[in-house]
């Protein structure tokens, strides 16, 4: 029984494969309703695998169930919206799912680093980018995809090579209940490790000791790496402004402002 | 608490469903939506690891990823708005004289 998980996997992808390709824009119009209804009960197919072979079963599951649903079909709908401003929305809604779920994992530092940064900082770059390159109407860029069928073969037979070593995944022994760490990890600490029954609110402390501890190289990197990408940010879109003529004679650099006219 | 097997799942699934908009949209600001998409099943994969092992070391990694995350959205919002100022439209097809 357990050995079949593999190709039900592998059915269940390729029906949420033809779910994205039916909701994809086309020329002739997305059969949204059958997309929808599809791709609702792929979703409800891959957690009901979950709920048998990958989850205990256990009552607070259910907002693992719930979000991983909200933010597969918002994933979904970002793909396949015509229009790139609700593509901005629904993505907004899946980086909430994520957070929830990382909150379910007890990584809330970064569940909330996560809604700062993304539908802080980066929604609203998108927001004004959409803003500023908008084009009016229906156009072609928005309601015709470019080879549907083989992006969903290629992207679905990746997630299928995924989805088939999972069996292989559960065979790894999981030291789940804050267990030391035995096997020595070159950053591995006793402040690092997770301890699953500890019920202070979140590791806050332990990340913040182990950024700046083992990591401290990675995060000075991060810094120099974000410094580059705003020079070149700034040098990619910058706009060249011509020059205007007026007409008057330009002052030698060094006189410039030295000798302003009374008013 | 679901095992971390479950998340990769999920994780797989939503970086599938990124890399079919990445290649399957022509609008060049969803395409790099999409590539946020792919961002978000790495971030539950990483954290996921992480649990697995009984490590925070997924959680920081998690952290860097929002850096590389919001170093793309910069520079690849920048090179959407040189593109449109270029040709006036945002279809990536229209970038394609390169491809041969």
């Amino acid at each position: 029984m357990s050995s079949m998980v593999p190709y039900i996997l592998y059915v269940l992808f390729a029906s949420g494969g033809a779910a994205i390709y039916l909701a994809m824009p086309k020329p002739s119009g997305s059969q949204r309703q059958a997309a929808l209804i599809l791709g609702v009960s792929v979703i409800a197919g891959l957690m009901g695998l979950m709920s048998m072979h990958f989850v205990a079963p256990n009552s607070n599951n259910l907002f693992f169930y719930l979000f991983a649903g909200v933010a597969v079909l918002a994933a979904g709908r970002v793909v396949t919206h015509p229009e790139p401003t609700y593509s901005a929305v629904y993505f907004a809604l899946v980086i909430l799912s994520v957070a929830v779920l990382l909150v379910i994992q007890r990584a809330e530092f970064l569940a909330v680093a996560l809604i700062i940064i993304y539908a802080g900082a980066i929604l609203v770059t998108y927001a004004f980018v959409i803003m500023l390159a908008q084009q009016s109407g229906a156009v072609a860029t928005n309601t015709q995809a470019r080879e549907p069928m083989m992006a969903i073969l290629v992207s679905f037979v990746i997630a299928g090579a995924i989805a088939g070593k999972i069996e292989q995944l559960d065979a790894v022994p999981v030291r789940l209940q804050g267990q030391a760490v035995t096997q020595a990890t070159d950053v591995a600490d006793t402040v690092a490790t997770l301890d699953e029954n500890d019920s202070r609110s979140g590791h806050t402390r332990a990340i913040g000791s182990l950024m700046f501890g083992p990591y401290l190289i990675v995060v000075e990197l991060s810094g120099i790496l974000l410094l580059i990408a705003m020079v070149g940010a700034i040098a990619i879109s910058r706009k060249q402004v011509p020059i205007e003529d007026t007409g008057e004679p330009r002052l030698p650099v060094g006189q410039i402002g030295r000798e302003a006219p009374p008013f | 608490m679901p095992e971390p097997s479950s998340y990769i799942l999920l994780g797989a699934v939503l970086f599938a469903i990124g890399m079919v908009g990445f290649l399957a949209r022509r609008n060049l600001i969803v395409m790099f939506l999409s590539t946020e998409i792919m961002f978000q099943g790495v971030v539950l994969n990483v954290v996921a690891f992480g649990r697995m092992h009984g490590q925070l070391s997924g959680n920081v990694y998690g952290l860097f990823m929002l850096v590389i995350a919001a170093v793309e959205a910069g520079l690849a919002l920048g090179l959407v708005v040189l593109l449109y100022r270029r040709k006036n439209t945002l279809d990536a097809e229209s970038w394609s004289a390169m491809s041969g």
